[in-house]
């Protein structure tokens, strides 16, 4: 089977991924596939990111997406950040999202957020992050027995539960 | 720029045999202004003199330098930069670019690197906790002022993806002769990078390992908690401490090693000219020597100190003038025989 990418060379790699539940599968010859980041992701050497952002927008749908959305913040087009696999500023993050996050799955794997939330980022998202953090605790605890720290951690649930909602 | 008063790298910390340093750097950036690469001098400027304003305002103001890059000399520059308190591209940064300096060197603000702000806190050997503390407070008091550019779904955002998320890069540095010797460090680079970590040489991406010394840093910043990828970062080192000790204790059992341990302490301690790269391979002998006991009298401490001292750079921003690399080699001998002379007998 000849590569889909290039046409050219025999196809020895099959990528197949799943974002956000839709399937795509390639076969790819070796060449095109590093070009793609699917060696360096095994052996974690020579991965440059600009590199591999820019490349997965050279695949064939995403070449005829059109420059007429800029970003607000910076006036980046999507094709200027994909060329340079950096963003033009904070908005653009809010500009292309959809489009931007199936590399960002590939990058880390995952996509959603789950650090440190800024006090500035709202004190609803820090509670709630918060609290799944001090159950996540809570279980490890009950797990373990340490029923002194159970108690505390029940506590500072509740303080958090309370401030959220005030009436019950 | 470079004062003689204690600093941080001029102690070993916890696991100090095997881990000499940790680092952990926040990207960081000023919603609704554009990345640095886009912005002119004057609005790069305006971030640096907004950043500066943040800090002064807090009660840690007094705790920091103020240092504008383009008055900084290129050997000064280069010299941070051995002493990991800023990257190498920003070395290159010029007007509007500026970096909070404090005064031990224990923290970095560099403003206007490829984010806004890299917000960075080293500290000797393990202690990556202690690393992170730090740097969440400085964050959070800068945020008070500056608010950080952040999505609900994304996290912190940064220029580069790889950085969304926690924006957290946390690092360790290692000493690994042993595993180095046994040529275990690839097989170790691809077991870690399907852990979402990466280990790499002294000075980061794409630098050679020097002194058999080795970076290990989380990959994966979108999806995990600063605390869980800063578990999973020790969890790996736990590991990897193991193996070079393990490794270690075959090599005591070598006659050769403890005779290449003495020979390199004998050349540090009279050679009158020292390349780097022959410095940094003796040293890295003798530090596994004194890691083990073979050789007392020197501490750990002395050879952190050295190690950082001895950089080209650096002997250069000691004396305050550029040198050729033959000048250099003879600082470094001197430096290199007064400093392990001093420490007592050989047996």
């Amino acid at each position: 089977m000849l590569c889909q990418n290039c046409e050219k060379r025999t196809a020895t790699t099959f990528i197949k991924k799943t974002i956000n539940g839709k399937t795509t599968q390639w076969h790819l010859c070796a060449e095109c596939a590093a070009k793609q980041g699917f060696d360096s992701m095994f052996n974690g050497v020579g991965f440059d990111l600009g590199d591999f952002w820019g490349s997965l927008f050279a695949e064939p749908s995403a070449r005829s997406i059109t420059d007429a959305v800029r970003c607000k913040g910076c006036g980046h087009s999507f094709r200027e950040i994909a060329e340079s696999g950096k963003a033009g500023c904070p908005t653009c993050y809010t500009t292309f999202y959809d489009r931007l996050l199936p590399s960002i799955q590939r990058i880390h794997g995952k996509t959603g957020h789950t650090g440190k939330v800024p006090n500035s980022g709202g004190i609803q998202l820090k509670n709630e992050r918060e609290l799944d953090r001090l159950r996540k605790e809570l279980t490890d605890c009950i797990a373990a027995q340490q029923y002194e720290k159970c108690a505390s951690l029940r506590d500072r649930i509740h303080e958090i539960e309370k401030e959220e909602n005030p009436e019950q | 720029m470079y004062n003689k008063s204690a600093k941080w790298y001029q102690k070993s910390g916890t696991q100090g045999d095997v881990v000499i340093s940790t680092r952990v750097r926040l990207a960081r950036n000023l919603s609704s202004v554009p990345f640095p690469a886009g912005l002119s001098a004057e609005r790069r400027n305006e971030v640096t003199q907004r950043t500066r304003e943040a800090l002064k305002e807090s009660d840690r103001a007094g705790d920091y330098d103020f240092l504008e890059m383009e008055n900084m000399e290129t050997r000064d520059a280069l010299s941070m930069v051995e002493r990991h308190l800023i990257s190498p591209e920003f070395s290159k940064c010029d007007k509007g670019s500026a970096m909070l300096l404090k005064k031990d060197e224990s923290v970095s603000v560099m403003i206007n690197e490829e984010d806004h702000l890299r917000i960075q806190v080293m500290r000797p050997g393990l202690d990556l906790d202690e690393a992170y503390k730090i740097a969440d407070e400085i964050d959070t008091l800068l945020d008070e002022k500056l608010k950080f550019a952040f999505d609900d779904r994304l996290g912190y955002l940064t220029q580069c993806p790889s950085n969304l998320g926690t924006g957290m890069r946390a690092s360790i540095m290692l000493h690994l002769p042993a595993l180095h010797e046994r040529g275990a460090i690839q097989q170790l680079a691809n077991t870690v990078s399907k852990l979402g970590l990466t280990i790499r040489g002294l000075y980061g991406e794409g630098s050679k390992p020097e002194g058999a010394i080795y970076q290990l840093s989380n990959q994966v910043t979108l999806g995990i908690s600063e605390q869980a990828a800063i578990e999973n970062l020790k969890g790996i080192a736990a590991q990897i401490i193991r193996e070079e000790r393990a490794g270690r204790e075959q090599l005591r059992r070598n006659p050769r090693f403890e005779d290449m341990v003495w020979r390199s302490l004998g050349l540090l301690q009279t050679a009158r000219l020292l390349s780097h790269d022959e410095f940094m391979t003796l040293i890295s002998n003798l530090r596994v020597g004194v890691a083990l006991g073979i050789v007392e009298g020197i501490s750990l401490d002395t050879l952190s100190g050295l190690i950082s001292d001895a950089q080209p750079a650096t002997i250069m921003a000691a004396a305050r003038k550029d040198m050729e690399p033959a000048q250099r080699d003879v600082e470094r001998a001197s430096m290199v025989r007064s400093r392990l002379t001093r420490t007592g007998e050989l047996s």
